[in-house]
């Protein structure tokens, strides 16, 4: 098969399974209906392995398959791209989607409406990274949007269909503005596919340069929206901590991040791109610190772990941003991006096995209150999960997140700090701000760990029996598969760095001559970051630290809240690139 | 209370300084998607109504992306329909005493014979849109929501016995899903028979240059009439 057609097989698969997952809810019943739907979900969920895996030896040189949709003239069809970063990309969503269905034949939802949906959602992550419009963008992200809102009200939990509905007036709000920033573009350019726009861009007058920064400005905070950057990030932790724990996996782990990469290939466009990114990047770090303030107040266990989806996004946001800043085709751009994208894939793979086993205990118990809920180990062995897998599971997802070696969120972090140290501006604030926001990770994850020590001050109300009685081992081989995964990511990094950064550029780069991801001063200061956590810890459960925690959990939130946070937010994007813009 | 108004109007005035420049810009309209769709785009697309020519032609995926989130959004409010259930509180109906039935207590005599008659009118129209979009205004989402009327119709006008297939919601529900794997076979075919993804795939076995923009208009127009069909029926309730 040609390159092109195999470069569409990310996207046509997971939609080609949900055609067939479609056909087994109208034709068929009973035993057959189950297996037409596990057909299309193996044809869209795990058989686009093989495409990536052809498709690995055409993209590692840096070179990419591009061209029009139907081999129409460029300046009339839809360009595509599929380079190393869409494939990688793609790998982080069919890692994290595979596990995550599997785990929902445990958790539930069940049916084919849930696999077919899930299906589309996977599909247009691969839309989302590939295309090369403008306005196939806007289209990837609306079926992305649309399938997620979904997703997430198909949730039985209470709040579940509000959540979902808020997520869907902040985004189609966002979505608006995004319009309007494409309108902008073409306006000027005449053009819509990132080629062209380029092309236009390059002989604009002073007054169609203004509309060129205000309509980035607006695509960019559009973006922001849908990553969840402070301010931005409101609707973000409804959604995904009420969705089912696999669409939360899938939230977290993947979704809030394709956006994220499919925005540098818009800002290298524009010459005043690079000062887009360093907003961003700043934004990035001041997400990271916030979030995990939040966290750290949270009642909810998922709603706590959603606050440190926002907060790690935070750092991949901070890290992207600077390698946007620094350009993204030097080495130094080449380094900050791989090692942002190595966070985005480690940080898909932890959080989505914390979601994953936090929520197979929950579950068990019946319980999400941090402050309720003791013994779940012994509550899940009760359950079906004999060898409490799923504590197991939550033990790597904690210690990866909290930066503890030799698991993946170690070596990520290490690599996102070091590099903003070295090449990002102002980058030892930055990396200050990220190394206090990881010991605020790690105190938040002692707390949350509290659910697993053993009842002894019998603070635990009487569960429920399991009610949902899916089968257990689906979920227990989705959490030991992503637990496997933050091991050997954290042990293979250096050989994982490279192949990225030969993805991104074409050459295979390391960290520098003689960096070593586990020398004495890395250990040590994982040891320091985590020993302030744990100080961190005991001063938030002291008298005066909860009740700071409790004021900042009980503080105002409203849609309101969030529009004038997006208003403000593109005012000062557009006001500050104007001000760099102007000559 | 106030305090929150002042702060929307503030995000108001704010957002729309912002964008106003992009409105208010006096530069002149780049040209050339235009004229190359002018002077092009009958010839190679093969369809005389240019918005076909785009949306199924140059454009085909983002319509594939748009159907899609048509499915979703169809597929999705079926779901949550079937969780909460019609509760409808409002007795109200224009019935008169000797027609008046317990379901469907709002429907009268006159509103049966009415839509039973207009039904299969409406669904011929609906098709007629169908298959001239890519001659004159309409298309496979027009027609279909159009086609999806007729069924509403033939649904109202039923009177509690299923006078047509087409308002079962299990055939609904079939064509529909037929539908949308004949769309993704018609758009992956290309692939395989040499062309590339959304490229033309009837080139080589049809005169009309247009064929495969006619057969993209039936087969979304089919999705979109049984989907929406479907939606509304459910909607309406249970006979």
């Amino acid at each position: 098969m040609s390159p092109e057609g195999l470069a569409f097989a990310p996207v046509l698969l997971p939609l080609l399974g949900a055609a067939i997952v479609f056909l087994a809810k109208a034709f068929f019943r009973g035993r057959g209906a189950v297996i037409v739907e596990y057909t299309g979900v193996f044809t869209g969920l795990y058989l686009p392995w093989l495409a990536l895996i052809f498709l690995f030896p055409v993209v590692i040189n840096g070179s990419a398959v591009t061209g029009v949709i139907g081999h129409w003239n460029s300046g009339v069809g839809i360009s595509y791209r599929f380079d190393g970063l869409a494939w990688m990309v793609n790998v982080l969503g069919y890692t994290l989607g595979g596990a995550a269905w599997l785990h929902s034949l445990s958790s539930g939802p069940k049916g084919p409406s849930f696999s077919a949906i899930f299906l589309i959602q996977t599909a247009a992550l691969g839309a989302t990274i590939m295309t090369a419009d403008l306005f196939n963008l806007f289209v990837s992200l609306e079926v992305l949007g649309i399938s997620s809102y979904i997703l997430v009200s198909s949730s039985e939990k209470p709040g579940a269909a509000l959540a979902s509905f808020s997520y869907l007036m902040v985004s189609s709000t966002a979505m608006v503005f995004f319009l309007l920033g494409l309108f902008g573009l073409y306006r000027i350019t005449g053009s819509l596919s990132y080629e062209g726009i380029a092309a236009g861009l390059g002989h604009l007058d002073g007054n169609a340069l203004a509309t060129a920064v205000i309509s980035l400005s607006l695509l960019v905070g559009a973006i922001a929206i849908r990553v969840a950057v402070m301010p931005l990030y409101g609707w973000l932790p409804d959604a995904h901590a009420l969705a089912p724990h696999a669409v939360s996996a899938v939230l977290s782990g993947v979704l809030i991040k394709t956006p994220l990469f499919a925005l540098s290939r818009i800002l290298i466009l524009f010459p005043i791109g690079k000062e887009a990114g360093q907003l961003m990047s700043y934004a990035g770090a001041a997400t990271a610190l916030l979030a995990v303030i939040i966290a750290l107040s949270q009642k909810d266990v998922k709603r706590l772990l959603a606050y440190h989806s926002i907060s790690q996004i935070g750092y991949i946001v901070c890290t992207w941003g600077a390698a946007v800043a620094v350009g993204i085709g030097t080495k130094a751009g080449t380094l900050l991006m791989a090692a942002a994208f190595l966070h985005a894939l480690f940080h898909a793979v932890f959080k989505g096995l914390l979601f994953l086993s936090i929520g197979s205990s929950v579950d068990a118990a019946g319980e999400r209150d941090v402050y309720k809920l003791r013994g779940a180990v012994s509550i899940l062995k009760r359950s079906g999960d004999k060898a409490a897998i799923a504590f197991f599971g939550f033990l790597v997802g904690a210690l990866s997140i909290s930066a503890i070696p030799p698991f993946n969120g170690f070596t990520s972090k290490t690599a996102m700090t070091y590099l903003l140290k070295y090449y990002g501006q102002y980058g030892s604030v930055l990396y200050w701000i990220l190394t206090i926001a990881g010991a605020g990770t790690a105190a938040s994850f002692i707390k949350l760990s509290r659910i697993y020590w053993p009842d002894k001050e019998k603070i635990s109300t009487v569960f429920p029996e399991r009610t949902d009685s899916g089968p257990v081992l689906p979920g227990v081989i989705a959490i030991i598969f992503l637990s496997v995964l933050c091991i050997l990511g954290g042990i293979f990094t250096p050989l994982i760095f490279k192949t990225v950064t030969a993805l991104l550029s074409g050459k295979s780069l390391t960290m520098g001559d003689g960096y070593s991801f586990f020398s004495t001063g890395n250990l040590l200061k994982s040891l320091y970051t985590a020993g302030a956590g744990a100080l961190v810890f005991l001063l938030a459960t002291g008298n005066a630290g909860s009740a700071l925690l409790k004021k900042v959990r009980e503080r105002p939130r409203s849609f309101q809240g969030l529009f004038v946070s997006y208003a403000l937010a593109a005012a000062a994007m557009a006001g500050w690139l104007l001000y760099h813009a102007a000559p | 209370m106030k305090k929150s108004a002042v702060g929307s109007v503030f995000a108001l005035l704010l957002i729309s300084a912002v964008v106003l420049p992009v409105f208010l810009s006096s530069y002149q309209w780049p040209g050339t998607a235009r004229d190359h769709l002018e002077l092009k785009g009958v010839e190679e697309s093969g369809a005389t109504n240019l918005v076909s020519a785009i949306y199924l032609g140059y454009r085909a995926y983002d319509t594939l992306g748009e159907t899609i989130v048509l499915l979703v959004a169809v597929t999705g409010t079926i779901g949550i329909l079937k969780k909460a259930g019609a509760v409808i509180e409002d007795r109200h109906s224009f019935a008169l005493p000797g027609e008046m039935r317990r379901a469907n207590y709002m429907r009268t005599h006159l509103l049966e014979a009415v839509t039973s008659k207009l039904g299969p009118i409406v669904l011929l129209f609906g098709f007629y849109v169908m298959l001239y979009g890519h001659l004159s205004p309409g298309g496979g989402f027009q027609g279909g929501v159009v086609v999806a009327s007729g069924i509403v119709f033939l649904a109202l006008g039923s009177s509690g016995n299923a006078s047509s297939a087409l308002i079962r919601q299990d055939i609904l529900g079939r064509i529909e899903a037929v539908a949308f794997l004949m769309l993704l076979i018609l758009s992956i075919s290309g692939i395989f028979t040499g062309e590339g993804f959304l490229d033309n795939p009837l080139k080589h076995y049809s005169s009309l240059p247009a064929a495969f923009i006619i057969v993209l208009n039936i087969i979304i127009g089919l999705k979109v009439g049984a989907g929406i069909g479907v939606m509304c029926i459910i909607m309406l309730g249970k006979e």
